[in-house]
């Protein structure tokens, strides 16, 4: 039988009321939430300002006391310093300390994990690499603009390589760079087996890695579960493939109103995304080697970083169990069944445009977790455009177009 | 440890790069090198060095209090500024936070303390080589033997005036004396008796002399060494040119010891100090002086004058027991006691209020417990005074305030109790007792409470909740 996981975060009727001078309530924040965060979960904290996302999150933490219910992070209080130290945090604004530099805020922040030295300045020295300010690390941070403390910012919520990190608003104040590097490590860490907790005000970025939400408004949860779930248009397919003729196009449409008796609703040329545009704009400067006093290229994630999340409370115990002298093999990290299904073409559509039950030249995209390191979103959607390409061959009879000219 | 450790060194940095630190050190080197060129004492080698000491070492205490107080904003701008939010999501446990910042402020404090102590030190030492002679030998001497050293200081031995009050007293019973006296406490006239001795020992007749005796000087008793008798007299009636003949004889040879008779010719109602060879003093540490009342003197105007040494002033032997470097360090650590108390006092505060109340709090603290003594003098000459106009109100603010005051003092030390600048000065010694007195119960009772205080409210304390 196989035993779930201990979930890393679990509230239970959670409130907050904060209280006046004279202690009576002035504002219910937080109203009898309920939330379970799985190992492994990237997981979503949605709602408008003043919904109870930063409450909730500092009352996670420690930094706020519950009025009522119950929180566990790991199965323990989160007060608890031990599960501190399994924690990262980047909190909405950088609070950091501006009279020191980058290093030796880095490395004050390794000393209160108790990291040995030599550890704290490999580390220091990779996370600067990360975030691309390794060449002004000697500066001090109250010189920094606001992106580049907020990237010092996640630097030091990875220095203790966490299994639990915990995102208020990552990708505020960065530049679409930033964002997107923000993003890229978020994907890649959820990929490591570590657990996310995104709270963001930027639904795009919560739509592009996270597993599953929870909406707040007024304190409490108004909607929850896998965003693939929440979101998916279930009465509308959608096909992407390269240019067509008005010869295939007439051809597509008859096919479709022969088997399916409808009309297609819509036909458009869909635009590249703007930040797609503009970090090809800025990949080419760097290219040119401009120079910039600002942030450079930010370099790979550490490796320290790369290890996935093995060993649960959980696999302690099986351990401790099993013969002492076996080496204890780091598991594989809970496979979020939504991030599984996100990527997964609609095969009954498929089967049914193509009349036929089986698809043997379908190229099935790699589940996200199997993706090879360094893979971004932005990878993830051209191996999706190559598999849907290759069923409009499939539809067309088996015809290689992928080498006609575009239009 | 490491934590502690590291938060500790967060403070200190911050002091140094945020500059409120560097503007005390700045303020600290003005007041000390700028003293030599201000003060000038009594003129004399051994008045300069010891005014320059003297506002040197209270200066430095008082600007290193306030610098203690205002480097409690560290914590205060963290809570502010949100930067504990970072802090206190990494495994450090709460009183690890407190006590490190608490260390911080301790560790800059002792290294400020320390510049301050070595540039007093060489300051000393400049103003010694380049201050304009007067007496070139006498004052070095003096300013060698009675300031640059630890002398240990002891009292004469007293007579048994309460025996002698007892005799005197049952003597009076016997004659009849008290019979009929309305209201008679005999405790009162045995009191007041023995009272009347002590004067009367404490006055020398004309040609008339007194036997002083000191036990346990514990002295090296080496013929090149000395031993100091610290003396100071008044007179019934002042000679016109203020000066009294007497002599003195130290020795006791029914021990063994040579005699050495010191003739003087002193200033009246000032100290005096005379220079004796060590082995005046007798092998079982006894010393024996001799002092005869010359006046009137031969061949003089005829001064009756009756020499009287107060309880208050009185004589002393001193002896050198240590460096002036031991006793400059053992000062400095008594000064630092109170920093540290004083650091813990500023920490409690910001836990508890925002930094401009909680640097008002710290600070009346530090006024309490710097003229505690004093107001506690105040409050009792008050209370004396309640047949005056408005006795009643007066008599409850004084009341009120005298056991507010008395309950403070469980837990605020009175500074004045260890304030060893002027022993220091006066080339005493700082004795070890007094350091450890002052260590444990400013350091380890009084700070380790307060601290304790501090860590309690800030583990209740919801961090990131907005409070004014």
């Amino acid at each position: 039988m196989v035993e779930r996981a201990l979930p890393v975060v679990q509230t239970a009727g959670l409130c907050k009321i904060f209280r006046d001078f004279w202690r009576r309530p002035r504002v219910e924040a937080v109203k009898d939430l309920n939330l379970e965060i799985h190992p492994g979960e990237v997981f979503g904290l949605l709602g408008p300002n003043g919904s109870g996302k930063t409450t909730t999150i500092k009352m996670l933490l420690g930094l706020l006391y519950p009025t009522s219910g119950r929180i566990s992070l790991f199965g323990k209080a989160p007060t608890d310093v031990a599960v501190k130290a399994r924690i990262g945090f980047l909190p909405e604004e950088s609070y950091l300390y501006r009279f020191l530099v980058a290093h030796e805020t880095l490395d004050y922040y390794g000393r209160l994990f108790r990291l040995p030295a030599r550890i704290r300045r490999d580390r220091t020295e990779r996370l600067l690499d990360m975030v691309g300010l390794r060449h002004e690390a000697r500066r001090p941070i109250g010189e920094y603009s606001k992106g580049m403390a907020r990237r010092i910012g996640l630097a030091q919520a990875l220095i203790n390589d966490p299994e639990f990190l915990i995102l208020d608003e990552p990708t505020s104040g960065l530049d679409p760079i930033g964002a997107r590097q923000i993003k890229d490590v978020i994907c890649e860490l959820g990929r490591k087996g570590k657990t996310i907790l995104l709270s963001s005000h930027v639904l795009a970025d919560v739509e592009d890695v996270c597993d599953r939400v929870t909406i707040l408004y007024g304190g409490q949860q108004r909607a929850a579960g896998d965003i693939s779930d929440l979101l998916c248009q279930r009465d509308v397919t959608q096909i992407t493939t390269p240019p067509l003729s008005e010869e295939t196009m007439g051809e597509v449409r008859a096919l479709i109103r022969r088997l399916e008796q409808r009309d297609i609703l819509s036909v458009s040329h869909p635009r590249v995304k703007l930040e797609d545009f503009f970090l090809r704009i800025v990949e080419e400067a760097q290219a040119a080697n401009i120079r910039t006093s600002g942030v450079r290229k930010g370099g790979q994630m550490p490796e320290f970083l790369q290890k996935p999340t093995g060993t649960t409370t959980h696999d302690v115990v099986e351990s401790l169990v099993e013969a002492s002298s076996r080496k204890t093999q780091p598991l594989t990290p809970l496979e979020p069944a939504s991030r599984r299904a996100r990527y997964e073409p609609s095969r009954e559509v498929l089967d049914e445009l193509l009349g036929r039950k089986d698809t043997p030249t379908l190229r099935e995209p790699p589940p996200m977790g199997d993706l090879e390191p360094g893979l971004s979103p932005s990878d993830v959607s051209r191996i999706k455009k190559t598999a849907d390409a290759s069923v409009i061959d499939d539809l067309l009879g088996g015809k290689d177009r992928s080498k006609k000219p575009e239009k | 440890m490491s934590r502690i450790w590291a938060v500790a060194r967060q403070m200190i940095a911050e002091g140094i790069r945020m500059k409120i630190a560097l503007v005390f050190l700045v303020l600290i080197g003005a007041v000390v090198l700028g003293l030599p060129l201000t003060v000038a004492g009594d003129s004399s080698l051994t008045g300069a060095v010891q005014s320059f000491m003297s506002y040197g070492l209270s200066a430095t205490g008082f600007l290193l209090g306030l610098l203690t107080i205002f480097m409690s904003r560290s914590l205060s701008d963290e809570l502010v500024h949100r930067q504990i939010f970072l802090v206190m999501t990494k495994p450090i446990p709460r009183w690890q936070y407190v006590v490190g910042k608490w260390l911080g402020i301790t560790v800059l404090n002792a290294v400020f303390l320390s510049c301050a102590g070595l540039t007093i030190y060489g300051m000393v030492h400049y103003i010694k080589r380049t201050h304009p002679p007067i007496d070139d030998r006498y004052d070095e001497a003096e300013l060698n033997n009675e300031v640059l050293v630890a002398r240990h200081a002891l009292p004469t031995k007293l007579p048994n005036f309460m025996q002698d009050a007892e005799l005197e007293y049952d003597r009076n019973v016997e004659e009849g004396m008290y019979t009929d006296v309305p209201g008679f406490k005999p405790d009162a006239e045995k009191i007041r008796l023995a009272q009347k001795h002590e004067s009367r020992w404490r006055v020398v007749g004309p040609r008339d002399r007194r036997i002083f005796e000191f036990e346990n000087v514990l002295c090296d008793r080496a013929f090149k060494n000395t031993i100091q008798i610290r003396y100071k007299t008044e007179v019934s009636q002042y000679p016109p040119d203020e000066i009294f003949r007497a002599l003195w004889r130290f020795g006791d040879p029914y021990k063994g010891t040579p005699v050495y008779d010191a003739p003087v010719r002193h200033v009246v109602g000032r100290f005096h100090t005379i220079r004796v060879p060590a082995d005046a003093v007798a092998e079982d540490h006894t010393l024996l002086a001799h002092f005869y009342n010359q006046n009137p003197f031969q061949g003089e105007r005829q001064f009756n004058n009756v020499m009287e040494f107060r309880a208050s002033d009185g004589v002393e032997v001193l002896f050198i027991v240590g460096s002036f470097e031991g006793n400059l360090v053992r000062l400095l650590i008594l000064m630092m006691c109170k920093l540290m108390f004083l650091a813990a006092v500023s920490v409690l505060m910001v836990t508890l209020f925002s930094f401009p109340v909680a640097c008002l709090t710290a600070f009346t603290v530090y006024i309490l417990a710097a003229v505690g003594s004093f107001l506690k003098d105040s409050l009792d000459f008050a209370s004396n005074d309640y047949a005056s106009m408005f006795s009643s109100v007066k008599e409850f603010l004084v009341q009120s305030i005298m056991h507010i005051y008395n309950l403070l003092q469980w837990i605020i030390p009175d500074f004045g109790r260890y304030d060893a600048v002027e022993t220091f000065v006066n080339g005493r010694n700082v004795s070890l007792v007094w350091v450890l007195q002052a260590t444990t119960e400013m350091v380890l009772v009084k700070s380790l409470i307060i601290l304790g205080l501090a860590v309690l409210f800030f583990h209740r304390r919801e961090v990131a909740e907005v409070s004014f």
